[in-house]
C-alpha cells in the first residue's frame, strides 16, 4: 500500500529543499509519524512546517509552545468565567447549562476536528516540561482525548501531518524520540545558500549575492558569539542592503559591514562582531 | 531483513530500538524505499534519534553496505591502556630513580610541559616494550612521577594527596559515580536545600480560583467575585558544578555525595556537571569526566537565570588557575586561563555561589581560595554555609 500523499512533496516556492528532507518528510507522512526537526536556530525548521501546507494545500495549525504550557491547553479550554458571568446576567445566546457552549479547542483539537487533513506545526516542544512532551506524544499516538467536563471523547477526522521543532541541545525523553521520525537540519552549505538566496532575492546580481555570501559566512566563523547568524538573518541583511541606496559593493569588498545590528541581535555579540570587522579593516 | 545492520548500529553504541527497527520493515513493506540512497536516509530518521549519532552511523552504513573498513577505537583504547598499565606499575612500588636509569635531579628542574612530555615519552617507551617489565613509577618516593611524594611540583599517579598540589594527575578512576550511590546521614543539609525549592518566582495573578470565586460570588448574593490565585512558576534551573576528580576532594566526598543525592530530587530542572579541581574549557556531564563534555563558551545559551552552583575546595597550584594551558590533563590545551572562565561564568549567570567543603578558617592560607573568592560567593559546605549560599541565590539582583 502507497499512501496517496506519497511522493507529493516537492518543496514549496520559497523554500529550498535538500532531496533527504523531501524524502524525510514523504516517508513520515507514509508511516504516519510525527517527524521531530531539530537544527539551529534560523535553520528553516518552522518554514518547512509552512513549506508543507502550501505544497500539498492543507491547511496549517500552529501550536507555539510556552514554558508554562499544560497539555490541556493545547487540546481544548473550558471557559468558566464566561459560564459563571451569563449565569449571572443571563444576556448571551449561550445556553448556560449546556457545558459544550463553554468550550473552545485548542490548537491540537482544531487539527482534531477539522474536516480536511491539516499540517499540524508544533513549535519549540523543548521549551515545554518533559512531562508535557510525554502527554503530548501519548494523545498525538491515538489521535483522541477525553474532555472531562463533559465526559466526551474527541478522536481526529483526518491524521494530521505533525512536524514538530526543537532547539534544544539536549535530547528529548527517549519514549518521545522513539515516536518521532528524527531529522537534523544542517546548516546550509555555501552552494546551497545561493539557491537559497537565488530563490529569495531572483533578481539580485551575481557579484553581490557572492560577496553577501562570503561576508556572512566570514561572519559565522568569529567567535565567542552567543547567536551566530543564520539564514533568517542573512536574507534580512540582504533586505536591508537592497533598500539602502547608498550601498556599493566596494565597500563589502573592503572589510566595511553595513547593517551588523540586523545579523546579530544581541548586543554583547554586536559588540564583538564590530570589534573584529574594525580589526581587519586597519 | 537487516537484522545484522540493526545489531552493528547497536554494537556502535547508538541506542536503537526494536520498535524502531520493526517501524523500519513496515517502511520497507510499504514500498516506500525505492533505493540505497533512499533507504540511507529512511533508516537514518527512523533508527537514530540524534544527530549525535549521525556520524557513527554514516561510518556502520558505509561498512556494511559497501564494504568500508571501520576505524578501529585506537585512540580511546590506547589512553585507556596506559591508565590500566599504570594502575598496574602502582603495585609495584620499587626503586624508581634505579630502574628508570637517571638522574632524579635533572627531572626534579623540570618545568610541568616538560615534566609531561617526559612522562607521555616514557610511557610510549613502556606501551611498546611492557611486558611485565620495568617498574619506573612508584609510590612515596620523591621522583618526579610518583605520589605521595613531597615533590612539590611532581606528577601524581594516584593515592589521597597531602599536599594538593600535584601538577599532572595522569591515573584516574572513572568508574566512580558519586550521583549513584551513597547512604545519606546528614538530613540536615537536605533541609538546607529544600529551601532552594521554596525559591519560587512568584508568577503573576492571573490564575482564577474556580472554587474560591464561586464562593465569593455566593456571599455576595450572585454577585460575581473573581478570585485571583497567584500562578505557579516554579521554573527554577540550578546547574551543580561538582569537582569529583581530584585526590585533593577525596576527604570530603561524603559530603558532597549528600549535598548531591539531595540536590537530584529537590529542583524541577538541575543538570549537574563534573570538572577537576577548576573549570577549564570544558565541563563533563558524566562523573567519570570521559564520555559527555559540554563546552564552556556553549553555557552562553543557556537560561541567564539559571542558579550555578559549584562545590570545590578551590584548592590547587596557582598556574593551574592562571596560566593558559594549565589544565592538568594530557591533550588538554585550554584556550584561556581558567581564571577568565570562572569570570566568564559569573558574568553569564547572575546567580552563582561556590560551596567549599574545606572550613572557612583554612581559606586564608589558600592563594587559589582568595583568588575564587573574588569571583564567586564562597560558603561553607555547612548548614549555615548553604544557608547563606541558598539566601544569596534567591536575592533578585
Amino acid at each position: 500500500m502507497v499512501h496517496e500523499d506519497f511522493y507529493k512533496f516537492q518543496g514549496a516556492d520559497k523554500y529550498v529543499l535538500d532531496e533527504e528532507l523531501a524524502e524525510i518528510v514523504n516517508v513520515s507522512m507514509a508511516l504516519e509519524m510525527p517527524l521531530l526537526l531539530k537544527g539551529e536556530p534560523g535553520t528553516g525548521k518552522t518554514m518547512l512546517a509552512y513549506a508543507i501546507a502550501e505544497s500539498l494545500n492543507m491547511p496549517l495549525i500552529v501550536l507555539n509552545v510556552k514554558s508554562s504550557m499544560k497539555l490541556v491547553d493545547a487540546l481544548y479550554q473550558y471557559d468558566t468565567l464566561t459560564r459563571l458571568n451569563d449565569s449571572r446576567f443571563a444576556d448571551s445566546s449561550r445556553d448556560v447549562s449546556n457545558i459544550e457552549d463553554y468550550l473552545k479547542m485548542g490548537k491540537i483539537g482544531q487539527a482534531f476536528v477539522s474536516d480536511v487533513r491539516v499540517v499540524l506545526l508544533i513549535d519549540e516542544i523543548d521549551k515545554a516540561d518533559t512531562d508535557f512532551q510525554d502527554d503530548m506524544l501519548d494523545v498525538l499516538d491515538q489521535m483522541e482525548f477525553d474532555i472531562m467536563e463533559v465526559d466526551k471523547t474527541i478522536s481526529a477526522e483526518n491524521r494530521p501531518v505533525i512536524i514538530i521543532t526543537s532547539n534544544a541541545k539536549k535530547d528529548l525523553s527517549d519514549p518521545f524520540l522513539g515516536r518521532c521520525n528524527f531529522h537534523h537540519i544542517a546548516f546550509p552549505g555555501e552552494d546551497v545558500m545561493h539557491r537559497i538566496i537565488g530563490v529569495h532575492f531572483p533578481d539580485l546580481k551575481k557579484e553581490i549575492t557572492d560577496a553577501c555570501i562570503r561576508t556572512f559566512y566570514g561572519l559565522r566563523k568569529l567567535e565567542g558569539i552567543e547567536k551566530k547568524p543564520a539564514t533568517r538573518e542573512l536574507i534580512n541583511w540582504i533586505r536591508a542592503l537592497k533598500a539602502d541606496p547608498d550601498f556599493k559593493l566596494s565597500l563589502l569588498e573592503k572589510g566595511n559591514v553595513p547593517y551588523l545590528g540586523v545579523l546579530y541581535k544581541k548586543s554583547p555579540d554586536l559588540k564583538v562582531a564590530s570589534n573584529a570587522i574594525g580589526k581587519n579593516r586597519q | 531483513m537487516f537484522v545484522s545492520f540493526f545489531y552493528s548500529l547497536r554494537d556502535r553504541g547508538i541506542p536503537v530500538t526494536p520498535t524502531s527497527f520493526l517501524r523500519l520493515q513496515r517502511a520497507l513493506r510499504l514500498g516506500v524505499i525505492r533505493s540505497l540512497n533512499n533507504f540511507y536516509v529512511v533508516a537514518r530518521s527512523l533508527l537514530v534519534k540524534s544527530e549525535r549519532w549521525f556520524d557513527i552511523y554514516d561510518q556502520v552504513f558505509a561498512h556494511h553496505f559497501e564494504g568500508v573498513e571501520l576505524p578501529d577505537l585506537d585512540e580511546i583504547e590506547l589512553s585507556e591502556m596506559a591508565k590500566l598499565l599504570l594502575d598496574e606499575w602502582l603495585k609495584n612500588p620499587e626503586g624508581v630513580a634505579a630502574a628508570l636509569g637517571v638522574n632524579e635531579e635533572d627531572l626534579q628542574k623540570l618545568t610541568p610541559e616538560e615534566l609531561e612530555q617526559y612522562f607521555l615519552d616514557r610511557l610510549k617507551d613502556q606501551t611498546e616494550a611492557h611486558h611485565g617489565g620495568s617498574k619506573w613509577i612508584g609510590t612515596g618516593g620523591t621522583s618526579p612521577v610518583g605520589h605521595s611524594g613531597v615533590h612539590p611540583g611532581g606528577m601524581r599517579v594516584g593515592g589521597v594527596s597531602q599536599n594538593k598540589s600535584a601538577t599532572k594527575v595522569a591515573l584516574d578512576r572513572r568508574y566512580r559515580d558519586y550521583s549513584q550511590e551513597g547512604p545519606l546521614t546528614q538530613s540536615q543539609m537536605g533541609e538546607a536545600l529544600k529551601k532552594l525549592r521554596r525559591m519560587v518566582p512568584a508568577g503573576p495573578l492571573d490564575v482564577v480560583n474556580v472554587d474560591k470565586t464561586i464562593y465569593k460570588t455566593m456571599k455576595n448574593a450572585g454577585e460575581i467575585e473573581i478570585i485571583f490565585d497567584r500562578r505557579l512558576a516554579d521554573r527554577l534551573k540550578v546547574i551543580l558544578m561538582i569537582d569529583n576528580g581530584g585526590w585533593s576532594m577525596d576527604p570530603y566526598i561524603p559530603l558532597v555525595q549528600t549535598l548531591f543525592d539531595y540536590s537530584r530530587n529537590q529542583f524541577k530542572d538541575l543538570k549537574t556537571y563534573f570538572f577537576h579541581n577548576t573549570i577549564y574549557d570544558r565541563v563533563w556531564a558524566d562523573a567519570a569526566r570521559y564520555r559527555n563534555s559540554e563546552l564552556l563558551t556553549d553555557f552562553t545559551k543557556k537560561d541567564p537565570d539559571t542558579r550555578i552552583v559549584i562545590v570545590g575546595d578551590a584548592s590547587m597550584a596557582p598556574y593551574e588557575l592562571m596560566n593558559e594551558g594549565g589544565s592538568i590533563y594530557f591533550g588538554e590545551r585550554a584556550r584561556n586561563a581558567s581564571m577568565e572562565n570562572l569570570q566568564f561564568l559569573s558574568q553569564t549567570f547572575r546567580h552563582c555561589v561556590w560551596l567549599n567543603p574545606t572550613p572557612r578558617y583554612e581559606w586564608s592560607g589558600t592563594w587559589t581560595i582568595d583568588q575564587i573568592r573574588r569571583i564567586f560567593p564562597m560558603f561553607e559546605l555547612t548548614l549555615d554555609g548553604l544557608d547563606g549560599a541558598v539566601s544569596h541565590l534567591i536575592s533578585r539582583n
